[in-house]
């Protein structure tokens, strides 16, 4: 008897099971491709990560807002999209042994849950940002800026965090070894790391500056980089008497 | 030689099997937990003598119903509130201030909604959206009839003080004490949805107190009066209590100098 196998349809509740973390389950989804579960991580994270961009820019300017709620999710598409070959090698080579469609698969899955979080996160920034004096020379060097700063940092460090426990126990489960796990979340986060600054740099600013016109990239954004930068302001600390 | 042990073995005592939390009291074991709730006035006894009937009706599929009528006696609650935060000053603000309270209360819950569904989900529980909704909503509810039961209180105080910090504080006591019941039901219907861990919840309630408290600063005046619906000036709460207690200092020591 010949038995018609029902592919089971994607659904947005899918989040749910990302957020839950239940292992099984998103194994099995990184183990067979489908393209409409593939098109829903990627509308969550353009979703999630444009509203929270958004509501960060929305201090600045309301085009500062819409430009920020275009690169937030740019980056991380373009961070899965340009490591996606390098990840795929590096988890072979260091012992899990996954195909190159599973190992997008993964990362993807674990920006959905970042996204998923900053996405539902930025009605409440949203609200900050809307409480805060309008932006001005005083309010940048003011406590309002510092709160708000360190409120963002603290929102995207916990989605981030979230986002890789998830990554950890989808791998963990896959390769059936929370050490192989750990080696290759950590060589990923290395080269997502290395990268995602890199394109955040050229995509800055974020939140925008008030002497400075809203822009989508500053003039300077392919002169130098990051860590270039960060080069330099060690230099600094470092010579200055 | 054949020598026999007097002493029996010691056969540890048996353990009962753990009991998992659901299992003893899981939602819908007692009969009356079933009941459903036809109307507003059994919505408002179940919440307050029956709380376990109001979350085993949020899971049932025609839960919509009875999450309308929570926000509906939240939002009346909260308007009958508010006209007595409103006789402080009166005139204007006996309409401003009820419609500041409910618009406040509910937008506070909406900013709050995606977060705490995000952090349902990370503890592990399978508590659905609407659920989560009706929970929030039964957190509404309970907290604004319990500053209904507050309100004879706050009324007899607004008539007999002038100060703006002194009302303001007994308001946000008694928003305080309501909430922290309110929220009681919110993590008693958590805990009932297979939750791994609660850490989460708790940061969400953070989140919530700081979100309400600001509305309260973002809507103001709600106790005092002013020319503008809204503030022109941006403030964030601390700040702006601060300015309420210096003005009050102020008055009260140019009031002893007369």
């Amino acid at each position: 008897m010949h038995t018609k196998s029902v592919k089971p349809k994607t659904h947005p509740a899918e989040i749910a099971t990302l957020l839950r973390g239940d292992v099984e389950t998103i194994s099995a989804w990184s183990e067979s491709w489908s393209a409409r579960r593939f098109a829903l991580h990627v509308a969550v994270i353009v979703l999630g990560a444009g509203l929270y961009g958004a509501a960060m820019g929305w201090w600045r300017d309301p085009q500062q807002a819409l430009f920020t709620a275009v690169k937030f999710p740019l980056i991380i598409l373009l961070t899965t999209a340009g490591n996606a070959i390098l990840n795929a090698m590096l988890a072979p080579l260091l012992d899990l042994n996954i195909p190159f469609r599973q190992s997008c698969s993964a990362i993807l899955m674990s920006f959905t849950v970042a996204a998923a979080i900053l996405g539902a996160f930025s009605p409440v920034m949203a609200f900050m940002i809307w409480n805060a004096p309008p932006m001005s020379p005083q309010a940048v060097s003011g406590a309002t800026y510092s709160f708000i700063k360190l409120t963002n940092v603290a929102v995207i460090a916990f989605a981030g965090s979230t986002g890789n426990v998830r990554l950890f126990q989808t791998l963990a489960r896959l390769g059936g070894s929370r050490a192989v796990a750990f080696r290759v979340l950590l060589a990923w986060l290395a080269g997502n790391l290395f990268l995602g600054s890199q394109l955040s740099w050229i995509l800055r600013p974020f939140i925008g500056s008030p002497s400075l016109p809203v822009e989508f990239f500053r003039a300077a954004a392919l002169h130098g980089n990051f860590y270039e930068n960060v080069f330099h302001s060690l230099m600094q600390i470092l010579t200055s008497d | 030689m054949n020598e026999q042990n007097p002493v029996p073995p010691q056969i540890p005592p048996r353990i009962p099997p753990a009991a998992t939390p659901g299992d003893a009291c899981r939602l819908g074991d007692d009969p009356a937990e079933r009941a459903a709730i036809p109307n507003i006035v059994a919505a408002i006894d179940a919440i307050l003598r029956h709380p376990r009937r109001v979350m085993f009706q949020l899971r049932q599929p025609d839960a919509g119903r009875l999450i309308a009528m929570m926000l509906l006696v939240s939002v009346l609650c909260s308007l009958i509130y508010g006209v007595v935060v409103g006789t402080f000053s009166g005139g204007t603000q006996l309409w401003i201030a009820p419609a500041k309270i409910a618009a406040g209360l509910l937008i506070s819950a909406l900013i709050c909604l995606p977060s705490l569904y995000i952090f349902t989900c990370l503890s592990g529980s399978q508590a659905r959206l609407i659920e989560v909704c009706g929970l929030l909503a039964g957190l509404l509810m309970l907290m604004t009839i319990l500053l209904i039961g507050f309100a004879p209180v706050a009324w007899i105080f607004s008539q007999s003080t002038e100060s703006v910090a002194w009302m303001g504080t007994l308001h946000l006591i008694f928003w305080f004490i309501a909430t922290i019941f309110g929220l009681r039901f919110l993590e008693a219907g958590f805990s009932h949805s297979n939750a791994r861990s609660h850490a989460g919840f708790h940061t969400w309630i953070i989140i919530f107190l700081l979100v309400a408290v600001q509305m309260t600063t973002a809507l103001r005046p709600i106790l005092g009066t002013a020319d503008t619906f809204l503030p022109r000036e941006k403030q964030f709460f601390v700040s702006h209590w601060g300015d309420c207690l210096k003005a009050t200092d102020k008055e009260m020591k140019s009031k002893s100098r007369e």
